[in-house]
């Protein structure tokens, strides 16, 4: 699309790019619910570190909430450097305008703005960084999936302003097209550089608990206007008794089951396995045909099974996040276009109300020959 | 009370769903590619639609993209909107979500006033959720995004958002900026009244002005400075075909179900992880 753009003269002075190179620390923004950290902040702990490391820059982290407990010495031994705690009643649900008051007014008071700023791809790191993104008009790139620091020298003729070669540009990699593509989103020449990375990409460093790092309060000052909106109830249904991420075998049942009865199959096909439980899309959950503490996927549990069988789920990204880890997927859909079949390993093209009994038929029938074949082996 | 005013966002987008119009390589080509609505923003406009008909008020419709994005204003008007603005202007090219959310800010203010903002969570051919959230920042709005129930008790906003492993009930003063889930009422059929009435129209352009507005960034007085490209904090360097997610599936089609399974059963292995008695 850019080359609807006419490219101008170039300018009689090159751009001073050095004002460009920030010497800036990496800053993570902290994420935790009822004094949990979230995975997602040990995990941008991780690859935080490795961009800081780098540039030879520090990693720094702020952690806005009330009454957080260990949190802030949790985060120096996953890599943090400097956490920097905003405790305030207010603060203990995350709200948006509060937060975004805590963190404008955090990164203006630095003497240095971040190079770096990283949240997470989360309902709430999705709802925040943005505003901040647009509160200080840098760039913002969002669902990264991979993330670098090096030079990169920018050429284009379209903006002559912003010719020159950065030293340390955040390369930030993600998703596009419906998963096709991976781009390559790059912004140099505005500061802080800033991301969002989804949930269980990046890898967080093993904990050390001799690491030794720095703790330090920053003041909360909220203005009249940063309370308009009221949390007036916050339901998180921690799972209880289901073990969905220890099982080897995880039968899930999507919309395409049509009923709620269709859970029964699912029940039935599951018991063919040792150690398996069962999971839902979140449409099934929403519509009431079982609880949500099945639900898998980005607002539900993130889980790696030996084997995974996702029966009539059309595979959107949401429930992709939540079960690619899988060893093995077997996918059931009658849509031989469904979204499924481009991750899954095994697709069958069919109705499950003809394929689930089938496939239970046939395992009842295998594992006895199985335990024939076994008696037999022994001899 | 003559009711809210109620602004909706919509989008064009490519549809991802037909092969028409998508490059080898997997990119799209946006003249050749088959149009349509943000599915998200389907979402929003029946929260927006149905804002309207329970508390009174008007709807209003803002979109920026190329002039073939009347078609969705069209399809709007369709559903029950009352009005359409279509922000189309060259400059706008290569607008990262920063200058996206500038340039709507400026339409907005020309639109004039509002109650609520209703915007779809994302599209599907950006996928980055942001240009509500910086719009609402703009504007100094508080935001309710993920909401997937909403409602208006004494002039107040009750809405239901989803959150971390749950949901969450607030409550807020208007303005405000909302983006809908799509786990919130799916879009409702259009009336063959309003369909046919917006035929009708489509027929006679000098009217149908009167409904849809086409503008530009002069007319509300936009810095183009920080629209397009120039506005644009981030760029897309480059970009790198990604091979089948998880390796490539093999198929089992068009056999019985009793043939699939059996093929199912020899070449996964999933017999190891049967009950053993
Ligand atoms: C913020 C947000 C968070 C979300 N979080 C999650 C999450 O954590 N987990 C999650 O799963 N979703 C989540 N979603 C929702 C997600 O986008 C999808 O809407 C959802 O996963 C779709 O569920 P489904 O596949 O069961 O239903 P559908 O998309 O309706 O798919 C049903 C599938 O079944 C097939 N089918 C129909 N009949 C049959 C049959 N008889 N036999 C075989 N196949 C059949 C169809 O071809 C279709 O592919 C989230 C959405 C948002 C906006």
């Amino acid at each position: 699309m850019s080359e609807e753009n006419t490219p101008q003269q170039t300018p009689e002075t090159v751009p001073d790019v050095s004002q460009f190179c920030p010497k800036g620390d990496v800053l993570v923004v902290a994420e935790h619910i009822l004094g949990e950290l979230q995975p997602v902040t040990l995990e941008l702990l991780g690859a935080g570190r490795i961009l800081a490391d780098k540039m030879e820059r520090k990693l720094i982290c702020i952690v806005m909430g009330h009454e957080i407990g260990d949190i802030p010495q949790k985060m120096i031994e996953y890599g943090a450097d400097k956490v920097y705690v905003a405790d305030h009643e207010a603060l203990k649900n995350y709200r948006t305008l509060p937060y975004r008051r805590v963190l404008v007014d955090f990164l203006e008071s630095l003497p240095e703005p971040p190079h770096t700023t990283l949240l997470g791809s989360t309902t709430t790191g999705r709802d925040l960084a943005p505003r901040i993104a647009a509160h200080f008009d840098t760039g913002l790139t969002a669902d990264c999936t991979e993330l670098d620091i090096g030079p990169y020298e920018h050429k284009s003729k379209v903006d002559p302003t912003k010719i020159g070669l950065y030293p340390n540009c955040l390369y930030a990699i993600r998703p596009s097209f419906g998963e096709s593509l991976k781009a390559r989103i790059l912004g140099p020449w505005k500061n802080p550089q800033m991301a969002t990375t989804r949930p269980g990409v990046m890898i967080p460093n093993k904990p050390d608990s001799n690491k030794k790092g720095e703790i330090v309060k920053v003041p909360v000052n909220l203005k009249e206007d940063d309370t308009r909106l009221v949390v007036e109830e916050t339901i998180r249904e921690m799972s209880k008794g289901i073990k969905l991420t220890e099982a080897d075998v995880i039968v899930a049942g999507g919309y395409g089951l049509g009923t709620v009865e269709g859970f029964e199959l699912v029940k039935k096909l599951a018991a063919c396995f040792e150690n398996s439980a069962i999971g839902a899309s979140r449409k099934v959950v929403d519509l009431g045909w079982i609880p949500y503490q099945h639900q898998i996927g980005q607002t539900g549990k993130t889980v790696r099974p030996k084997l995974y069988i996702a029966c009539g789920i059309s595979g959107a990204i949401q429930h992709r996040v939540g079960m690619s880890k899988s060893n093995i997927i077997i996918a059931i859909n009658k849509d031989p276009d469904a979204a499924i079949f481009k991750f899954a390993h095994h697709g069958i093209v069919g109705d499950c109300y003809q394929i689930i009994p089938e496939m239970i038929k046939q395992l009842q029938e295998n594992k006895v020959k199985r335990e024939v074949e076994a008696v037999v082996g022994t001899h | 009370m003559s009711g809210y005013n109620i602004f909706v966002l919509v989008k064009q987008v490519p549809d991802q769903g037909s092969k028409a119009g998508i490059n080898p390589d997997g990119t799209i080509d946006r003249a050749k590619a088959k149009r349509m609505l943000n599915p998200f923003d389907r979402y929003a406009l029946q929260a927006a639609l149905h804002t309207k008909k329970s508390y009174g008020g008007t709807v209003t419709a803002i979109s920026m993209g190329p002039p073939p994005a009347v078609e969705i204003l069209m399809e709007a008007l369709e559903h029950g909107v009352d009005r359409g603005f279509l922000l189309s202007d060259r400059r706008l090219a290569a607008s990262d979500t920063l200058a996206t959310a500038y340039a709507l800010y400026k339409t907005v203010l020309y639109a004039g006033k509002f109650d609520i903002i209703f915007c779809g969570l994302q599209t599907t051919d950006g996928d980055t959720a942001q240009v509500g959230p910086q719009l609402a920042e703009r504007l100094n709005l508080p935001q309710i995004t993920y909401c997937e129930d909403f409602a208006i008790e004494n002039g107040r906003v009750q809405a239901r958002r989803i959150i971390e492993g749950g949901i969450q009930r607030v409550s807020t003063g208007m303005p405000v900026l909302v983006t809908v889930a799509n786990s919130y009422h799916p879009l409702e059929y259009k009336s063959f009244r309003g369909a046919w009435r917006v035929q009708q129209l489509a027929r006679r352009q000098e009217e149908l002005k009167q409904y849809i507005q086409t503008i530009d960034l002069d007319l509300i007085g936009a810095d183009v400075e920080r629209c397009g490209l120039k506005g644009s904090p981030t760029i897309v360097a480059a970009t790198e075909k990604v091979g089948e997610i998880g390796g490539s599936c093999t198929m089992h089609e068009g056999h019985s179900p009793d043939e699939m399974v059996k093929e199912i059963i020899k070449s996964t292995g999933i017999r190891e992880y049967l009950v053993a008695k």
